[in-house]
């Protein structure tokens, strides 16, 4: 059941982080801001209109959405966002978190390739640069984190860190935090790594491969990244902070709680990620390696830090 | 007895204590050389009482041993002719405008406190006291490479500087790990560090550890004496430096420092055994000895060949130690001897080329023996004595290497060696004479030489000679050395 | 003091020693350096006051104390007065090895530490020694810099940044040294970097900067 709500969460809550954020930055900057439902009516609006299909494009390019948009969901069923313990539970491992992830970014990276034009070929080319040198930052920090709970099944180190609250502030945990926002930044297409709010193509990553998408497609995709955004937040703040997720078996109360929970901590994960933007460029392009390298040898460090800890204290 | 080991650091220190108030004067220059030479009048007096085995001085903060004796010998010897030497130079440099009275002021002060360091450091009992000399001579020295301000010496002072502090600073870590040994094996505190206690514990100290340390010691002091992989410091900072501070760098501080390196290895052999180092002397002698060759080869400026002539000698003494017996030990001191004497010949002689043709290239000076009888015998003088010929002390100092080697089952050492001292015999040979024969040409300037730097290299060159007759009671000074040094037959 | 707090304090302070060498690794801004150098400096300082807290003595803290006057505050004002006031010597040139390049070494050279150190592990079990890899792996780092910066003032934020770890090294496996040594070492440190201050002013007034790609003159 936990599960089920799980994905109606994310499914609906994603266009509210994004809209949320939106105006955050649009406050600070001095701007009105088009309102917290924003993304709902956008969303709408693409829905509505006629289905367009780029000419000589293949059954990759009609794909891509639905792939992009149904390996976020899959993530969002399997992990512990509200409760321990999915039907899932033993696929809810960080390795097969990280794969699914990546499934969906080769799958708009190749249905960009596929419309051959030139945006969508550098796009993807970005894209993918990009990927290769965040997936094996992810993979060391998760193995940072998996060393304390000895797994890396994502209920063991969550309920690992509810029972041994002080280890969230080892360095070895700390330094992992700081790895993995870096790379939830990458992956998400934020800011200082690409702007998802620019019309500049020749600064954009993420909104180069999706030039071609327009109409419900364009929604889905839309739909999936602001899906992708929430659930790796809400991932980040479980891992680190698990307080309020709920047991295996939880009451009502319980599930309710965890929602609550759960949405607090998004909420405020957003806020101060919208918040940062504000006063953060775009890194230029080819800078993006330094701060990904600077990342991947943080989550190195954690893992010889948590190293360390974990023959400590045996 | 104890207050005399003192001597040898706080006359040179008292020295630069005047020269510091007085600034560059007469009277603070002759000081200087009188504490160069109570230094050696020191070694002397400690030399004839030595056979009695290992002083202390000052509680147990210094020790001294027929090493240390010999070194001193070196120090007093080298560090007179050098300071003599100083007199004439700076007032040289002062009449052609290369520096003002601050910078002799600088000198005046700078140099006994190199001695001083460089006494302290082949005296400390606590090998951590002498990581901090060996450091010191880099800081005292710094400004002395640098003295003359041009583009060139200001670079070399920063490499040298960069470079040694580097390697010095691995030799610290070195030390550290050695303590930290020291003390699992049961030492004090206090005294886990003094030779004495290290040298009795050394067979209690983990080998793992004392591996990592003896590799650490090596490289970094390895760098202070020129040796490979730290080694490129050496031609610039010692043809930029001036003349009598080159050759106290080549003769007698590369010397010093590998003077630390032997007492490490007399503690880290009675604990790995003779093996470990001995792979790692002949490595570093080896390549150090193929870099200089090569080097001096297609040398075109006579005080960098002169540097690297330095770097040979102590490829080879690298090798000769990795071999390790009583006669290696005893020749490597003769080597060192000559070789400080000889050095400061060449490098006094070339400061005067220097000056004369403003330039320091090999094709700029010829027919130096014709011209100035006193400064081209000396070159010819202290060049024979580099290349060993007969009757000169480095003849016999080499051949007994060679026995030594071949002694020790390392013939294929030597012979890896020999090529390589032949094409370096070649190079300077070749070099030289056509520095010194070559036709002189018309507009040659005169070649100056001060009264003082004249008195330098004649007694320069009658130490050379005699030391080339006969070794007289040092010989048996350097055996006790080896013995102390617990060096096998 | 309880022994986890102990631990923990410990491994804080070694893993914020080794993070200010990767910034240092990672910032160009010569000013960003030496603020970096100075808090490595307070990180190294904080090594033995947590010692002679748990064990309750006052020796340590003593040091400790001194070594935060000398490497946190003293030596980063003396390099902080060396770095030039013209705009082109604020900043790191481009450095032999690109920052994205640096920092992967930097990785490996980590690695790299926590082998090496081994053996000094097996022979003693207690927190600070496990601690060691963590100022070990500072050590390579610091000769990485200095091989790879080509500003004057960044080689002696290298040779500072050794110096440091090699101290961090004394107090963590040892205690630190003897006095006697300790005091010779720290005087050594001093001057060298008043040395080295100096010869970056010399430089600056004879090649008209402090790049050392223009230390040419002497080759062979």
């Amino acid at each position: 059941m936990a599960a089920a709500l799980q994905v109606v969460a994310v499914l609906a809550g994603a266009p509210l982080v994004m809209g949320g954020m939106r105006q955050v930055r649009a406050r600070l900057e001095g701007r009105a801001g088009g309102g917290i439902g924003q993304p709902y009516r956008d969303l709408r609006k693409l829905l509505r209109k006629q289905q367009i299909t780029p000419q000589g494009t293949t059954v990759v390019f009609a794909l891509a959405p639905a792939v992009a948009a149904g390996s976020t969901l899959l993530i969002a069923a399997i992990v512990p966002l509200i409760a321990l313990g999915s039907p899932l539970d033993s696929a809810a491992d960080l390795f097969g978190v990280v794969g699914l992830l990546f499934l969906g970014t080769v799958a708009l990276t190749l249905a960009a390739l596929d419309t051959g034009t030139a945006f969508g070929g550098m796009g993807s080319s970005r894209e993918i640069t990009i990927a290769a040198l965040v997936e094996p930052t992810i993979l060391l920090a998760v193995f940072a984190l998996s060393i304390p709970a000895h797994s890396a099944n994502l209920a063991a180190i969550v309920s690992a860190a509810m029972q041994n609250p002080g280890q969230v502030f080892s360095p070895g945990s700390v330094l992992a935090f700081v790895a993995l926002v870096i790379v939830t930044l990458a992956e998400t297409g934020r800011l200082p790594v690409d702007n998802p709010s620019t019309h500049l193509e020749v600064t954009m990553i993420h909104p180069a491969m999706v030039l071609e998408y327009a109409g419900p497609k364009l929604a889905v995709v839309e739909w999936a990244s602001g899906m992708r955004l929430t659930v790796l937040l809400a991932l980040l703040a479980n891992l680190f902070l698990p307080w309020g997720v709920a047991a295996t078996d939880p009451s009502a109360l319980g599930v309710l709680l965890g929602l609550a929970a759960i949405t607090v901590k998004v909420a405020v994960l957003a806020s101060v990620l919208a918040a940062g933007e504000v006063f953060i460029a775009k890194l230029r392009l080819f800078r993006v390696p330094e701060l990904l390298a600077g990342s991947f040898l943080l989550a190195l460090l954690a893992v010889t830090a948590s190293s360390f800890l974990a023959t400590t204290t045996q | 007895m104890g207050i005399l080991l003192l001597v040898p650091i706080l006359a040179p220190l008292a020295a630069a204590a005047l020269a510091a108030v007085l600034g560059w004067r007469r009277l603070s220059a002759w000081v200087t050389i009188l504490a160069a030479l109570s230094v050696l009048i020191t070694a002397a007096v400690l030399g004839f009482g030595i056979e009695s085995g290992v002083r202390f001085g000052v509680g147990d903060l210094l020790r001294v041993d027929s090493l240390g004796v010999t070194m001193l010998l070196v120090i007093g010897t080298v560090g007179t002719l050098a300071t003599w030497a100083s007199i004439g130079y700076i007032d040289a440099e002062l009449a052609h405008r290369h520096t003002d009275q601050r910078g002799a002021h600088l000198y005046g002060v700078l140099l006994p406190v190199f001695l001083a360091a460089m006494a302290l450091a082949v005296l400390a009992n606590n090998i951590g006291v002498m990581w901090a000399a060996i450091e010191a001579t880099t800081v005292a020295t710094a400004f002395l490479v640098g003295h003359r301000r041009t583009r060139g010496a200001l670079e070399a002072s920063w490499k040298y500087v960069v470079i040694c502090s580097v390697g010095i600073a691995l030799a610290f870590l070195g030390t550290v790990l050695l303590y930290f040994a020291s003390l699992h094996a049961g030492a004090s505190s206090g005294q886990a560090l003094d030779l004495d206690v290290l040298l009795s514990r050394a067979a209690r100290l983990d080998p793992d550890v004392t591996r990592l340390a003896a590799g650490l010691l090596l490289l970094g002091y390895g760098a202070k004496v020129g040796l490979v992989p730290f080694h490129t410091w050496v031609a610039d900072a010692q043809s930029q430096a001036p003349a009598p501070v080159s050759a106290l760098m080549s003769g007698v501080l590369e010397a010093v420092a590998f003077c630390t390196l032997l007492r490490v290895k007399s503690v880290v052999d009675l604990s790995l055994g003779t093996g470990f180092l001995r792979t790692g002397l002949l490595t570093v002698g080896l390549l150090t000895l193929l870099v200089a060759a090569s080097m001096l080869v297609v040398q075109k400026d006579f005080k960098r060949m002169l540097a690297y002539s330095s770097m040979e000698n102590m490829g080879l003494i690298a090798i000769a130690a990795s071999a390790g017996t009583r006669l290696a030990i005893a020749a490597i001191l003769l080597h060192v001897l000559a070789h400080g004497i000889g050095k400061s010949l060449v490098f006094l002689a070339a400061g005067q080329l220097q000056a004369a043709h403003d330039s320091t290239a090999i094709r700029d000076v010829t027919g130096v023996l014709t011209r100035s009888r006193l400064i081209g015998a000396s070159f010819a003088v202290g060049l024979a004595v580099l290349v060993g010929l007969p009757p000169f002390a480095m003849f016999a100092s080499e051949l007994s290497i060679s026995r030594a080697l071949a002694g020790a089952h390392l013939a294929w050492a030597l012979g890896a060696a020999l090529p390589l001292m032949v094409i370096a015999f070649a190079a300077l040979v070749r070099h030289g004479t056509r520095m010194l024969l070559g036709p002189p040409d018309a507009s040659s300037p005169a070649i100056a030489v001060p009264r003082s730097i004249a008195a330098a290299l004649l007694t320069a060159v009658i130490l050379s000679v005699a030391l080339g007759m006969t070794a007289g009671p040092l010989t048996d000074l350097f055996h006790t050395a080896a013995t102390q040094l617990g060096a096998s037959h | 003091m309880t022994e986890a707090t102990y631990t923990g304090a410990l491994d804080l302070a070694a893993g914020a020693f080794l993070l200010t060498a990767v910034l240092i690794v990672w910032r160009r801004e010569l000013s960003a350096i030496v603020r970096l150098l100075a808090w490595q400096g307070a990180a190294l300082a904080v090594l033995p006051i947590i010692e002679g807290i748990y064990q309750r003595e006052p020796a340590p803290i003593v040091v400790g104390v001194v070594v935060l006057l000398l490497r946190a505050v003293v030596l980063p004002i003396l390099l902080a007065r060396a770095v030039g006031t013209e705009d082109q010597e604020r900043r790191e040139s481009t450095p032999l090895v690109n920052t994205t390049a640096s920092l992967l070494i930097t990785a490996g050279l980590t690695v790299l530490a926590y082998a090496v150190t081994q053996p000094i592990i097996a022979l003693d079990r207690s927190p600070t020694t496990r601690a060691l890899p963590a100022v070990f792996a500072v050590i390579l780092i610091a000769v990485f810099v200095m091989v790879s910066r080509r500003r004057a003032l960044s080689q002696a934020v290298g040779f500072l940044m050794l110096d440091n770890s090699i101290t961090a090294t004394a107090f963590l496996i040892t205690a630190g040294v003897p006095l006697i040594v300790e005091l010779g070492a720290s005087l050594d440190v001093l001057f060298a970097v008043f040395v080295l201050g100096l010869l970056t002013s010399h430089m600056r007034v004879a090649f008209g900067g402090t790049d050392l790609d223009q230390l040419r003159e002497l080759r062979d």
